[in-house]
């Protein structure tokens, strides 16, 4: 009965904790509030629009009761102008993430540490010009789902494919930082890129570490040695190979 | 609402890391296993009122309701794997054997008992007395092998460390050199996970 995944997440798990996203949905039915365990949903009074989880929008607009209003970073516009800043103004580091919509302030909140997928980021009130979290993920199940509700959705296609390639390319050359040091920022990048990532990557870093654990050791010891009193370091002590 | 979210992060936290977490110890399962008991009694009974127009309506709760199954249910089978991986390990010392709940510790005594008695029954007995233990602890080695604790992981920040706008302070222990980082809150960083197991349980940060 255990579970006989590696860790880390695979791409459907990513998929489906993006489902738990906030959408904005404009209903076409009336729906009474439904006691979910997670809280009441908002009724649905057409023409009003209302925040709804993504899986509940995607079954609406399966049965063809409501119509999803896409976020407003995935505009062709929007999705040109951060095509341009990942090749042009920061060909090293990614786009920045979106500006967390509840401030830190002194005293601490509960609201302090939300993180995505429950963070509003891709409500109709979300800021544009930013990629949040789960870009591709959403996205795609967008454009499978509603095309008929996106602007241009060919367009929105190819874009979405730029832009991933951009950013794995920029991930495939970070790994080269990833040889000597120990801590490495990747700001900005995406869930689905993050578990693509992450088998190559985690290979990588334990490979070297494992490779050059020896090095690693012989070098704390010489600072030791040389922060300390000077006394005779420990010559011919046994590395443990796992 | 609050609870959807903690179980998440806990469930995205224990699939991102190799070596067991605590168990959450502020009854986070027994009233998410209430809650799912309570939407499932309601489904029961609405479903003996066949009417076409609240037929929807339970479709959708039965969606909700297999969403929040299956998180459990991944959670607790990705534990156990855990323990299955690392019996003695975690059965080793009370420090460790703290982050399962009682019904892991149980489980995982009877893992053990089961595997000692068939080993025993296999191999073991034609061996020579001395070397019969299966925790053997001499010549320097330890025969419980305990998961890698200096295997890479990717972490995002809370927000809630101790710098100004909530950084939190990381040391990354690296081959040519060990550097210290920042993190700030929905920043993502790749570090071993011996670095980052203190903040993750502080809950200073969280696993991606």
């Amino acid at each position: 009965m255990a579970l006989p995944l590696q860790p880390g997440l695979t791409p459907t798990e990513v998929a489906f904790l993006c489902e738990m996203e906030t959408v904005t949905v404009v209903p076409r039915q009336r729906l009474e509030s439904l006691p979910l365990i997670s809280g009441p949903t908002p009724a649905l009074r057409p023409p009003h629009r209302s925040p709804l989880p993504l899986w509940l929008a995607l079954l609406l607009k399966r049965q063809r009761r409501a119509n999803i209003l896409p976020p407003p970073w995935l505009h062709p516009q929007s999705l040109d102008k951060i095509l341009k800043y990942e090749t042009e103004t920061s060909p090293e580091g990614f786009s920045p993430p979106p500006p967390h919509p509840y401030l830190l302030t002194t005293r601490p909140a509960s609201t302090d540490t939300i993180s995505p997928p429950f963070l509003p980021s891709s409500t109709a009130g979300a800021p544009a010009g930013y990629l949040p979290y789960h870009w591709l993920e959403l996205g795609e199940i967008l454009l499978e789902a509603c095309p008929d509700d996106l602007p241009d959705p060919n367009r929105i296609r190819t874009q979405l494919r730029d832009l991933r390639e951009v950013r794995m390319a920029k991930i495939r050359h970070r790994t080269k930082d990833l040889e000597g040091g120990g801590i490495t920022s990747l700001r900005g990048v995406g869930a689905m890129e993050v578990s693509e990532g992450r088998g190559f990557i985690v290979g990588v870093m334990d490979g070297i570490r494992k490779l050059g654990s020896n090095r690693e050791v012989a070098r704390r010891e010489r600072e030791e040695y040389e922060g300390g009193e000077g006394g005779i370091s420990d010559e011919g002590e046994e590395m443990e190979y796992e | 609402q609050a609870d959807l979210q903690a179980l998440t992060r806990v469930w995205v936290n224990e699939r991102g890391s190799f070596d067991l977490l605590q168990w959450p110890q502020d009854g986070l399962m027994d009233r998410v296993t209430s809650l799912i008991k309570l939407q499932i009694s309601k489904v029961e009974d609405m479903t003996g009122d066949m009417n076409p127009k609240t037929n929807f309506g339970l479709i959708i709760i039965q969606t909700e309701v297999e969403r929040w199954k299956f998180l459990l249910r991944s959670y607790l089978r990705c534990r156990i794997a855990k323990i299955d991986k690392y019996t003695l390990h975690y059965l080793s010392t009370p420090a460790l054997q703290g982050r399962l709940s009682e019904i892991e510790v149980a489980y995982a005594t009877r893992h053990q008992q089961l595997l000692h008695n068939h080993y025993l029954g296999s191999f073991l007995s034609s061996f020579p007395p001395p070397l019969q233990n299966l925790n053997d602890t001499a010549g320097g080695l330890n025969m419980i092998g305990g998961p890698d604790e200096d295997s890479a992981v990717f972490a995002r920040g809370l927000g809630k460390g101790l710098g100004d706008d909530g950084r939190v302070l990381v040391r990354g222990r690296g081959r040519d050199q060990d550097e210290e980082a920042e993190v700030s809150r929905g920043e993502i960083v790749v570090a071993r996970w011996a670095d980052l197991q203190e903040h993750v349980e502080n809950g200073e940060m969280e696993l991606v």
